[in-house]
């Protein structure tokens, strides 16, 4: 028997890709090898459904368990396998059928104001006139002229070898006009002619799930383009610890995730120039935000020790790394600058928050929190600052949710409930999927119609509507309540939300609400006491702040004072490729935010069980003192 | 799937005294009622009636039934942890007496979350269960070294390890430590059990554990069904 087998790939468009599999090895790893990309939400550990596949012809693996949890009898028998749990026996041919619609995802941008910012962005363009050398007893060369046309004594003399090689017929095209280019004080770029109007920088915030950027003139600080990108290494897992996971101890893994987030970037700075109509090679200044995990995995750095207590970063100080040495192809002349570090899990793009939000210079107390996989949040004032991070896990992304989408076309995300339930969809399509906004909208209708106890119980009470009555039911996956029947959607089967959801959305809100609660409480402040509450990037930007406060995900407080403060990672990034200041000033912060390590209080777990609670505060199981159960 | 029922103990009647009723400490077990149930006891006790009776009779029929809820994710946390709280106000005044009775523990087990992981909730929660079940555990909490462990099941001579690991990121120590155990000689004096929720059987397998708890009542279930499996003895 041949160790070998061929497994040919089918996608939308019936075009097939023909690999070479060992037998025995899965469908995704297989996939994966061969550059064919198939999302594996979970990590490839078979707790979703994202991996699913058709199997077309050859002969039919054995379901695993995972397959039947995931995909049910029905989807077994029809053919539907998971390509992280099926291993390859013979000849095969599948098709990649991800159960969702990922297409129209939102991207959240935004654009800082910069009138109060000092436009000092550390890159200078100077127009000389240098001479080419014309006596033969007078030595001299090239870049001396060019050094001598310049006049300023500059911080360092050493040019980047890659100028030298074409100077001489540059120093001669133009009879010495020329531009040249300085970043920190240091040469990066010598053209032909005067460019000095063409003077570019680009911010990016590498999220988990996706990356933006912004691409900015430095001399005015005008946004020139946006663009955006689904992180491409989403599918080795949707949060922070699966890709932590992958490339722990794993070399050749943190390397692969490494060249993914790379060539996104080549493409993302590519596409913004071509936007634009600018030229990348006038990109000088690239400002990178993103939480520790993705900035380490940037910049090659094993994360092994990141994933395991205490979550220590291998280094927290601004580094500035030049495009070659990156390598960022796309923008030759560029250096990238990552923000400092505040911890493990609380990384530059927090203290980007915190720079545009500008919460140090507070006189009142104010927070901001960016829900997201890994929450991140910051209380204070000018006083002081603490910072905290709470894992919440990916249901906020729908993922690990049994209808779960992203939020994308056809995604429910506003669901009113009164006699029946009414749900709206972004774009309007019909439904496929819901996505975090409406999971979080979702339940906060379902327990106003006590539908939905306190505990989180699905439950059916005497005095319900008969239409809402009968969305109650019992399935193969426990209790569960229709949104949308199959009549009305734009799916094979009825979209509801079951026991299991709600259950992962409590401990996802429970994470964020305990981890702003422990912040108040370190700080010794009420919610009342707590002027203004900004939800900072992509995913609070698109919650419902009224149902957020209902199901507990946001502290009690005035809804009035909780406001959006859009994608602020990226308006952090944005202020520091404008203005050198501002790098400055997150280092200095860095030095003086305080942070709270939750998993290490005691009073941090009951404040997390109290919050995976509905609607009103839990039973204060913890309040009195008991030992076994101070967990 | 079927919604739990409470099993209600064939023949009770003829084991408590007359007039007797539990009704309500079950129903105080159910709804995590710490402060009757430690009463109610009390009064069991006084009455006369046998800790063991108390105890199966009395305590578990409430605790069962919240307990398979909570594999079926109709109750969650919150109420799982008032309800083994309920439980265990009552289990502490029976305690004494079930040792005086000569009752052993079932055996000593020695629970806590791996190296590098400091989530606690899942632990505690099959702690106290495991306890309930009659079993002596010893909690050594989260961020546990592998010589820690060791350490300990030696003195304690144990005859149960069970390792949580809660992220997917430390699950990798749940080998280690198995490995360790393997290089000390004592991997086969002790029956190793995993759990948390990155964890699966394919990966208890992988790890080298004994068995693997899909949640806190499997966990109990298991150990219970391992522990009549007799292992090497400590010197």
């Amino acid at each position: 028997m041949s160790d070998t087998v061929q497994l040919r790939i089918r996608d939308d468009d019936g075009q097939e890709q023909s690999i070479t599999a060992t037998r025995g090895e899965t469908l995704l790893d297989a996939a994966h090898r061969s550059g064919v990309e198939i999302t594996a939400t979970c990590g490839m550990r078979g707790r979703c459904r994202s991996c699913r596949c058709k199997i077309i012809d050859g002969t039919m693996p054995p379901p695993t368990v995972a397959d039947t949890v995931q995909l049910g009898h029905e989807e077994i028998r029809e053919r539907f396998r998971l390509a992280c749990q099926t291993r390859i026996v013979a000849d095969t041919v599948i098709k990649p059928m991800p159960p969702k619609s990922e297409s129209g995802h939102q991207l959240l941008g935004g654009h800082v104001e910069t009138t109060s910012l000092d436009l000092v962005s550390g890159v200078e363009k100077i127009a000389i006139t240098a001479k080419a050398p014309v006596s033969e007893h007078h030595q001299t060369s090239d870049i001396e002229e060019v050094f001598m046309a310049i006049g300023e004594p500059l911080k360092s003399r050493l040019v980047p070898g890659s100028l030298l090689q074409d100077l001489p017929a540059k120093l001669r095209e133009q009879k010495g006009a020329l531009t040249v280019t300085l970043f920190r004080g240091k040469i990066v770029d010598i053209e032909v002619g005067d460019t000095t109007e063409k003077s570019y920088g680009m911010a990016i915030d590498i999220g988990t799930t996706s990356i933006v950027g912004s691409l900015l003139d430095l001399e005015t600080g005008e946004e020139l383009a946006a663009v955006g990108m689904l992180n491409p290494q989403a599918p080795f897992g949707a949060d922070l610890m699966s890709r932590i996971a992958y490339a722990q101890f794993k070399p050749k893994n943190l390397a692969q995730l490494r060249g993914k987030v790379l060539s996104g970037l080549n493409d993302l700075v590519r596409q913004a120039a071509e936007k634009a109509d600018v030229s990348a090679a006038h990109v000088y200044k690239i400002v990178i935000v993103g939480n520790t995990c993705m900035h380490h995995i940037l910049l090659g750095i094993d994360v092994s020790y990141l994933g395991l207590a205490p979550y220590a970063p291998a280094v927290r100080d601004a580094q500035t790394i030049a495009a070659a040495d990156l390598p960022l192809k796309s923008a030759p002349h560029a250096h990238i600058c990552t923000l400092p570090i505040l911890a493990g899990f609380v990384g530059a793009d927090a203290l980007a928050c915190v720079l545009s939000t500008r919460i140090y210079d507070s006189d009142t107390v104010r927070g901001l929190v960016d829900i997201g996989t890994n929450g991140e949040m910051v209380l204070g004032s000018k006083d002081k600052l603490i910072a905290c991070s709470a894992p919440a896990g990916p249901a906020f992304e729908g993922a690990q949710i049994r209808h779960g989408m992203r939020g994308a076309v056809g995604a429910i995300e506003r669901v009113t409930i009164s006699d029946d339930v009414a749900c709206q969809t972004i774009g309007g399509d019909a439904a496929v999927g819901i996505c975090g906004s409406g999971l979080i909208e979702a339940c906060a209708r379902m327990s106003d119609a006590r539908v939905l106890n306190r505990m989180g119980s699905i439950k059916s009470t005497d005095d319900l509507p008969e239409a809402i009555a009968a969305r109650i039911r019992k399935s193969d996956h426990g209790q569960e309540f229709v949104l949308v029947w199959q009549t009305e959607g734009g799916k094979e089967e009825d979209i509801s939300l079951t026991q299991g959801d709600v259950r992962q959305l409590q401990l996802a809100k429970a994470a964020i609400f305990s981890g702003v609660m422990m912040l108040m409480k370190a700080m010794d402040v009420s919610a009342e006491e707590v002027d203004e509450l900004l939800l900072c990037g992509g995913f609070g930007n698109y919650v419902d702040i009224e149902s957020a406060v209902r199901i507990r995900l946001l502290p009690e407080m005035d809804p009035e004072k909780i406001t959006y403060a859009g994608n602020a990672a990226l308006m952090g990034a944005q202020m520091a490729t404008l203005s050198e200041a501002e790098i400055e000033r997150a280092e200095t912060l860095v030095g003086t935010i305080e942070h709270v390590a939750l998993a290490a209080r005691t009073d941090f777990q009951e404040l997390f069980i109290d919050g995976m609670n509905f609607g009103e505060p839990g039973l204060q199981i913890l309040s009195q003192q008991d030992e076994a159960i101070a967990v | 799937m079927s919604e739990p029922v409470l099993e209600i103990p064939e023949g009770w009647e003829e084991r408590a005294v007359d007039g007797w009723e539990w009704a309500t400490l079950w129903e105080a077990v159910e709804e995590g009622d710490h402060g009757y149930s430690h009463d109610r006891v009390q009064q069991a006790i006084d009455a006369g009636i046998d800790p063991r009776v108390i105890l199966d009779d009395g305590l578990f029929p409430g605790f069962n039934l919240q307990g398979d809820r909570f594999s079926e994710q109709i109750i969650f946390i919150p109420e799982m942890l008032i309800t083994a709280r309920a439980m265990k106000a009552g289990l502490a005044l029976i305690r004494p007496l079930l040792a005086a009775n000569d009752e052993k523990p079932l055996g000593t087990f020695i629970m806590g979350t791996v190296l590098g992981d400091m989530h606690d909730i899942g632990q505690s929660i099959v702690t106290i269960m495991l306890e309930n079940a009659g079993f002596n555990v010893i909690n050594l909490g989260t961020d546990v070294h592998p010589d820690k462990f060791i350490e300990t099941a030696a003195e304690e001579k144990a005859d149960m390890i069970g390792f949580s690991a809660l992220l997917s990121t430390t699950v990798y120590y749940q080998k280690v430590t198995i490995d360790e155990f393997e290089k000390a000689g004592h991997r086969d004096k002790v029956h190793i059990l995993i759990g948390g929720a990155p964890t699966t059987q394919e990966w208890a397998d992988e790890c080298g554990a004994d068995g693997w708890g899909r949640d806190a009542m499997e966990a109990v279930k298991l150990a219970r069904r391992l522990i009549t499996d007799q292992r090497g003895a400590w010197a």
